[in-house]
């Protein structure tokens, strides 16, 4: 009975993910047709464990009358040969991802992800080994071969040099971000807009705040943030996480705490935004 | 931040997780059932090679033809040891199936710029620690060092239509599923857990020498317990701060042990064993990186 419950509901998990399109909050939708595969798989043994326990009952789970002619099933653990509280234990070990991951609301990472996972991507070249602008500019030169990567940041970056006017959306917030970076000086004085979620870190002056984005390859917990550091014209009180859309001049400046020189966003008009339906940006490839 | 934001932060990464291992966990549990209903022990002992080398040799390289992941990979090594396939093949299987695959080699080549070189330095230590280690058990082991003896009576799965026997391996693979899911449960908890608790910086400071680094990245590796065909990606976002030699050790280490799977050995091996096997891919892992320069 419990393994007929615990596969119906993770058959009805994979099922509702899809259905309600919080699959998107979790992985890559690249890699969707894995948890179709699972939902398929999950209702062949859903369908099997039905008939087992229409069968019998009591003996579905552990089933040493089957006819397959190979009785020899006892090295198995089986829930019902256990002590009861090794068997709660184990109820309670399947039931909850299950009831956490349907009913609890699910979490966007946030400011304090970025203050653990600050590591995950790329350090500039300078060899610093506490430079922390790793995380705010994607470089997706690792997955190109040279020459590819080359011609394909050319392309890019003519597609946004020909603009005045920059403005990077869902889709093209991972390339934008990456061709700014690799050509901080062609895009001096380019008005640029963009959102993201607010993040104050080390920052000194109560007038610069990253603005970012988690940039997810697979699923969340491969996750790493984009963004850029921006300047307010007077000191402002935005908290962390509050998402924001600016507007803005790009610049370049020594920023102490990285002890590099980063581009950034001298902004001339700003606004609180909404949290977007979907706060991640995905790199597809 | 209060502590209910980052519950639910720790619950959203550790089912992301779930989401992303159960398909291949899936796939895992119904091969075993395959293996269980359709290989017999005769089977085995007429294409395993009797020399303890060679025995090595093919247990590393069937691992190539096994698409799998570092979790999906232990039942079915349970299940072929059960089979009577001796230890040291057994092994050696499950430590290259997770690596020496063409999705994992595939995405570490794209990973890492389209330079081949990383991927050989992967794939061949991925072979050298698994041969090494398969000799090294062959000698030492003289059994199968499984928790659950191997039972008598495994003769008679070959009688019975197919769609009997399709429906022992599915039986078998709904056993199998409810014996290692929990533990990849516990697991992706554990790493969950400690990717929004643990401050990765911290680790990362601990010193810049080439043995310090390789065992920094491999600690990284056990404890973001990535699945291994995704690993690259992170691995190369360390490109410029670690040693090639210290990525290939959380390349290769990674994929054959991290949180989820160390919890899935226990509950399959005995634990003395698990810990040396463990203590040996450590130790050849550790000087197979330093030997890596470039």
């Amino acid at each position: 009975m419990f393994r007929l419950l615990v596969l119906m509901g993770f058959t009805f998990f994979f099922y509702h993910l899809h259905a309600s399109g919080n699959l998107t909050k979790y992985i890559n939708m690249k890699y969707a047709y894995l948890s179709f595969i699972a939902i398929f798989l999950l209702a062949i043994l859903t369908a099997v464990q039905a008939y087992l326990f229409i069968k019998s009952p009591e003996k579905s789970g552990h089933h040493h009358d089957h006819d397959c002619g190979c009785g020899h099933d006892h090295e198995h653990d089986h829930e019902q040969n256990k002590p009861f509280y090794q068997r709660y234990l184990i109820y309670v070990v399947f039931l909850f991802p299950l009831v956490s991951g349907i009913f609890f609301p699910i979490a966007t990472l946030d400011s304090s992800i970025v203050k653990t996972k600050g590591f995950s991507f790329k350090a500039m070249e300078s060899g610093d080994h506490y430079s922390q602008t790793q995380y705010l500019r994607p470089d997706a030169s690792l997955y190109y071969a040279q020459d590819s990567y080359d011609k394909q940041m050319k392309q890019l970056f003519n597609k946004y040099s020909s603009k005045k006017e920059i403005s990077l959306t869902d889709d093209d917030f991972l390339k934008g971000m990456e061709t700014i970076y690799n050509y901080p000086g062609e895009f001096l004085g380019r008005t640029i807009e963009f959102h993201g979620f607010a993040y104050k870190g080390n920052a000194i002056n109560k007038n610069q705040l990253f603005v970012l984005r988690f940039g997810i390859i697979h699923c969340i917990a491969d996750s790493g943030v984009y963004g850029m550091l921006v300047e307010f014209p007077k000191d402002m009180d935005i908290k962390d996480d509050e998402w924001i859309h600016i507007k803005g001049t790009l610049a370049s400046e020594y920023y102490q705490p990285f002890k590099s020189t980063l581009p950034v966003v001298k902004v001339t008009d700003w606004n609180t935004i909404k949290k977007p339906d979907d706060p991640y940006v995905y790199r597809g490839f | 931040m209060t502590a209910q934001s980052s519950f639910l932060q720790l619950n959203s990464i550790f089912i992301s997780i779930l989401i992303e291992a159960i398909p291949f966990i899936l796939i895992g549990v119904i091969l075993s059932g395959i293996i269980q209903m359709f290989v017999s022990e005769e089977m085995i002992a007429r294409i395993m090679p009797k020399n303890r080398f060679l025995a090595v040799l093919f247990g590393a390289l069937a691992g190539v033809l096994f698409p799998a992941c570092e979790c999906g990979i232990i039942p079915i090594t349970r299940r072929l040891l059960l089979k009577g396939v001796p230890l040291h093949a057994g092994v050696a299987f499950m430590l290259t199936a997770p690596i020496i695959n063409p999705i994992v080699l595939f995405s570490t080549y794209i990973a890492f710029g389209n330079r081949w070189s990383v991927v050989f330095y992967r794939g061949g230590l991925a072979l050298a620690v698994s041969l090494i280690i398969g000799v090294i058990l062959s000698y030492q082991f003289k059994d199968n060092q499984l928790l659950k003896p191997d039972e008598p009576g495994h003769h008679h799965h070959h009688h019975g239509t197919l769609l009997q026997k399709l429906g022992g391996t599915l039986r078998h693979a709904i056993d199998e599923f409810f014996s290692v899911g929990k533990y990849l449960i516990i697991g992706a908890f554990i790493a969950a857990a400690m990717q929004t608790y643990v401050k990765t910086s911290t680790l990362l400071a601990i010193g810049q020498n080439d043995v310090s680094s390789s065992l920094v990245m491999m600690g990284l590796a056990f404890v973001l317990s990535l699945c291994s065909e995704v690993d690259a990606f992170i691995a190369s976002s360390f490109s410029s701060t670690f040693s090639l030699g210290s990525l290939i050790a959380f390349l290769v280490f990674g994929a054959m042990v991290d949180i989820k799977n160390l919890l899935m050995m226990l509950a399959a091996f005995k634990k003395r064993f698990v810990f040396l096997l463990i203590t040996y891919i450590v130790v050849i892992v550790l000087a197979g990186s330093l030997l890596v320069k470039g």
